[in-house]
């Protein structure tokens, strides 16, 4: 005897309960797959413009930098950008020296993080210097030239073009000043950056920080953030000849984002576990509902010899059917939804300004899904055995009638 | 009439009724609860913002908080605290001033913001008491003592009964100093705090700052943080026009807008939510009410008009739900409460988050909001109803014999 | 040669341009600035600063040795007493007496203003530089006195667009100096006056600093006594006597 053409004319039988009630785990599928996929998409945005201004996918600090931000934790480059950049998988490499000092101008001063960059790498990666023009940015990797940001630009008094004065300690603990001019200007939306940023090239940083060839910090910029695995290793091969030297993926050199993306996707999970709850509730309902009805049925089957057991592995094959047809059905709109998501996104420039600050990092106004078809079907088996497990009550409860009293049954 | 034959139809078959009712009761409670864990995370994020450092609500000087000019204050007088103490929503007042110096211990001098404050009143308003990692929160009567965020006392090599001096430029341009005793250092998880703040007595810091009875801010903290906006408009009209009163809205533009974004994500999830739950009741209570087409069928063949079989449905239906609704607002209360008094904490899985000028506490938590009940209440009724009323509707079209035979 | 002068030189001097490349100017300068220098000195400081904000008075002795090395001490008001200020080579450190504490400077805060005054610890810090900073250019001559513009080359860490420094052609004295912006606003004037003979040479005891954005304020140094060629040397200028009483 086919269990599953039995289950399958079963549930037909109830054509409109079975439609609805898949109609509800397929859309709740749909939606639990669609919404894990946009989060993903924002995430991923999020963590790439992250690691993009910061830290990269891996980043090559010497001791704990990460943490102290001790300027004295500086180690000679001496090519050790360019063997990262010949790695395969590595999209870009950027080399950096971190400073903090004074700006001057005519009229006021500030507090500032003097940022050493290698411009072209720097350019090409970095989500602060993405409304730059290319002729705005720096020029050479030891010129005058600076990129300010906005705030800072403007409590100084001074417009492109003008110059200033910075003043950091080199590493003997004097004071060096030297002439820059303002030659970009960012707006990112982060106070500490529009306040504080003065980017010029890394030797010139370098040369004013009295550590000519060093840099505080290296990251490393995959073509795929998922190659980090393979990445990791070669690029700790690199600097086994450095003790001092280690390499650390983004999660710990920017923890902070890291958390906030670990927090955002905890309270998400919870809400799915409930939603799965609920589309759970909605089986065993309808499975429950679909034994009341089928009572009298059952006692009869019972009477003429079937065992128990046989009409429970019934109820459970008809689930089972339910189930692999939400799955596929739910999967289906899931990924109609997810096209639609990856294809035009959600544009929150109508409810919010456009630049928008979480967990230190800048992120687009549109969100934007991304593909992540393992969770989509792992997400899909569960709810098939959510299926299962939902019928296992009413199973019971079938497998458990006498059949007199079924038969009795309204 | 119609009511009782609704009643009496319930009861009638109490397994289906059960079954329908429980599958509402406990997805209305879920949906309660999850909407409790929103608000929980969003005055999170709120008291994270505000109450780590600046208060609901900060009353200055017009220009001060952008500018940071230290001439830019306001007299300390004990009428104006009490009047803002005393203003409706206000539940806290803390009285403050501010400098820019530096700290300094043996070879190590690092700027610094100093923050003035009477620990008392401070502790109405933010809760940096809570965030020690050494020592203890300033005494009242503090003196000389402070307590400095963590990057700074581990930048300075100083712990707690370490000495460190504090240089700044005073008020009547000398150089203002004193030497301090490290009584605690606190961890906010904000690097900016942790990396700079120190908090010290008020009233010592008039004495350096030569600014004897000045204050930069009152900050206060609200009964509803939420509606801070409000209370800073409703106090900007009755104070003089050069104070300027702050929400932590203004004061924090970033903030308003991560909640503005969190708000859209939450949004998403509470338009999902309601339809998962919504799509689970529809389909009970229409699978409940479909399932009797042969027994309408029947009634109509008796007599019953089309109307009136709507009506009793519906009747029935309303009867039901308002039953779960019921059962599903304790459920729910009480899935709520237990999550604000327990919550599911997750610091072992991840350090506090900081943006914006917050701190995120690894952990989820709901918060009591009237509307996260009796919205969901409303739609679900609304839901249940529409889900009992098609089904009806479709009945009552039938042919009497149609529906009898209709399986 | 090595160059000497006192605080108030020195004040003059990160004002100043030093010693110019047009062969004129350049004697010029020297010649002005030989007046002020000693190889060595000690003098007795008055401070008046003026703000929008405070009104003070300070009274200070200061030693000084060639343009490297300064030391000032504040013997008024009472409440400041004692607090000094040794600046060497680049670096800038203050010696707090109530805290029995010496501190130095670090780079961020060199925007801060001295002692409350109109000059940031950073103008005390790039007074040795200047000459390295100009090229200078006769720009007037009247009988009485020569106008020198003194514009920085192109690469020289100064903020300001170009200076104007006039000179008294009798006993050749500083008259007065104007700071330029880049846009050649005036931004800042320093006047000097009351010039009596120190020791035979013709020198100013009054230094005027105005800001031109806020005419209000000014600080005023003035000369109470000034001694040169004295004997000290550059040992004196150690972070050990900046906390004891020389």
């Amino acid at each position: 005897m086919n269990y599953l053409s039995l289950a399958w004319k079963n549930l037909w039988r109830n054509r409109r309960r079975t439609l609805i009630t898949l109609a509800a785990m397929s859309l709740s599928l749909m939606l639990v797959q669609a919404f894990h996929n946009l989060s993903a998409g924002v995430y991923r945005q999020m963590v790439n413009s992250g690691v993009r201004a910061g830290s990269g996918h891996i980043a090559v600090y010497r001791g704990d930098y990460v943490r102290s931000r001790d300027e004295k934790l500086s180690f000679a480059e001496a090519g050790l950008a360019g063997r990262l950049a010949a790695i395969p998988e590595v999209e870009g490499v950027l080399p950096r020296v971190y400073l903090p000092g004074l700006a001057q101008s005519s009229r006021e001063s500030r507090g500032i993080l003097l940022t050493g960059v290698d411009p072209a790498a720097e350019l090409s990666v970095n989500p602060f210097l993405k409304q730059l023009a290319a002729e705005d940015m720096l020029p050479s990797t030891e010129g005058r030239e600076a990129i300010l940001g906005a705030r800072l630009v403007k409590e100084l008094k001074i417009a492109r073009g003008n110059k200033f004065v910075v003043t950091v300690q080199k590493r003997g603990g004097e004071l060096q000043s030297e002439l820059l001019r303002v030659h970009g200007v960012v707006k990112t939306g982060i106070k500490e950056i529009d306040g504080g940023l003065v980017m010029v090239g890394r030797e010139r940083a370098a040369a004013m920080g009295g550590i000519p060839g060093q840099v505080h910090e290296i990251a490393v910029i995959l073509d795929d953030p998922e190659a980090d695995r393979r990445v990791f290793p070669r690029v700790e091969a690199l600097i086994a000849d450095q003790p001092e030297l280690r390499a650390l993926p983004w999660e710990e050199a920017m923890l902070n984002l890291a958390n906030a993306i670990k927090l955002d996707y905890a309270s998400q999970k919870f809400i799915f576990v409930i939603i799965l709850l609920i589309v759970t509730i909605g089986v065993v309902n309808t499975l429950l509902m679909s034994v009341m009805e089928r009572m009298r049925e059952f006692g009869v089957i019972l009477a003429i010899g079937a065992s128990p057991l046989r009409l429970a592995g019934m109820i459970m094959a008809e689930a089972t059917l339910l189930g692999v047809l939400s799955m596929i059905f739910g999967t289906l709109l899931g990924s109609l939804a997810t096209w639609y998501l990856v294809r035009y996104g959600i544009d929150l420039r109508a409810l919010i300004s456009e630049n928008l600050e979480y967990g230190g990092v800048v992120f687009d106004p549109i969100l934007r899904a991304i593909w992540d078809v393992p969770w989509m079907l792992r997400i899909a088996w569960y709810v098939a055995g959510l299926c299962l497990a939902a019928s296992l009550y009413p199973a019971l409860k079938a497998a458990r009638l006498a059949p007199v009293e079924a038969m009795r049954h309204v | 009439m119609l009511l009782t034959l609704a009643t009496r139809n319930i009861w009638r078959n109490k397994r289906r009724t059960l079954l329908t009712l429980s599958a509402m009761v406990v997805s209305s409670s879920l949906l309660m609860l999850s909407l409790g864990i929103f608000s929980g995370m969003l005055m999170d994020i709120l008291a994270s913002a505000t109450e780590q450092y600046h208060g609901h609500v900060v009353v200055s000087r017009s220009g001060y908080q952008d500018e940071r000019d230290m001439f830019l204050n306001i007299a300390d007088e004990p009428q104006l605290l009490a009047r803002l103490a005393a203003s409706p929503g206000v539940v806290g007042a803390s009285p403050r001033l501010r400098a820019f110096g530096l700290l300094s211990r043996g070879n190590n001098t690092y700027p610094a913001e100093i923050l003035g404050i009477e620990p008392g009143r401070e502790r109405q308003v933010t809760h940096l008491d809570h965030k020690l990692i050494a020592g203890s929160y300033l005494p009242d009567d503090a003196g000389r003592q402070v307590v400095i965020g963590r990057g700074l006392a581990e930048k300075l090599g100083a712990t707690p009964g370490d000495e460190v001096v504090f240089v700044t430029q005073a008020a009547d341009g000398s150089i203002g100093n004193d030497l301090l005793t490290v009584s605690g250092i606190f961890e906010t998880g904000d690097a900016g705090h942790d990396n700079a703040l120190v908090m010290a007595e008020l009233a010592w810091l008039q004495e350096v700052m030569v600014l004897p009875g000045r204050l930069h801010e009152v900050a206060l903290s609200v009964a509803d943080p939420r509606l801070a906006d409000a209370a800073a408009a409703d106090l900007a009209a009755r104070l003089p026009a050069d104070f300027e009163v702050l929400d932590w809205g203004r004061l924090l533009p970033e903030m308003r807008e991560v909640i503005a974004s969190y708000d859209v994500s939450r949004m998403i999830l509470v338009v999902i939510l309601y339809s998962a739950t919504g799509l689970g009741i529809l389909n009970t209570f229409f699978m409940s009410v479909l399932e009797r087409t042969r027994e309408f069928g029947i009634l109509m063949a008796m007599g019953m008009k089309p109307w009136k079989l709507r009506a009793m449905v519906l009747l029935e239906t309303l009867v039901m739900g308002l039953l779960s609704l019921a059962a599903g607002i304790t459920l729910g209360l009480l899935l709520t409460w237990y999550m604000q008094a327990v919550g599911i904490d997750l610091s072992g899985y991840l350090t506090p988050v900081t943006y914006a000028g917050g701190t995120i506490l690894p952990r989820l938590s709901a918060v009591f909001e009237a509307k996260n009940i009796w919205v969901p209440a409303l739609i679900l009724l609304a839901t249940c109803l529409l889900a009992g009323y098609l089904p009806a509707r479709r009945a009552a079209r039938l042919r009497p014999v149609e529906a009898i035979r209709e399986n | 040669m090595p160059i000497r002068h006192s605080l108030f030189a020195l004040m003059l001097l990160l004002l100043l341009p030093g010693t110019a490349l047009s062969l004129d100017l350049a004697e010029l300068v020297r010649e002005v600035e030989v007046q002020y220098t000693g190889r060595s000195s000690f003098a007795l400081v008055s401070m008046e600063v003026r703000t929008e904000n405070w009104e003070r008075r300070m009274e200070m002795e200061s030693w000084s040795y060639g343009r490297d090395y300064f030391l000032t001490r504040i013997t008024e008001p009472a409440k400041e007493k004692g607090v000094t200020t040794l600046k060497a080579e680049k670096e800038v450190w203050n010696y707090l007496p109530k805290v029995d504490r010496v501190i130095k400077v670090p780079a961020s805060m060199m925007g801060g203003f001295w002692m409350g005054s109109h000059i940031t610890n950073d103008d005390l810090v790039k007074g040795s530089q200047v000459d390295k900073d100009y090229t200078f250019g006769l720009l007037e001559e009247t009988d009485q006195s020569w106008l020198i513009e003194c514009l920085p080359r192109p690469e020289a860490a100064v903020v300001w667009g170009k200076i104007h420094y006039r000179i008294a052609k009798a006993g050749r004295i500083p008259m007065q100096v104007e700071y330029f912006d880049e846009a050649m606003e005036k931004v800042r004037e320093i006047l000097f006056e009351d010039v009596q003979s120190v020791q035979g040479r013709a020198i100013p005891l009054r230094m005027v600093v105005q800001p031109l954005d806020k005419p209000a304020e000014r600080t005023v140094m003035q000369y109470r006594d000034i001694e040169f060629d004295i004997a000290i040397g550059q040992e004196f200028f150690s972070l050990r006597n900046l906390k004891k009483r020389p």
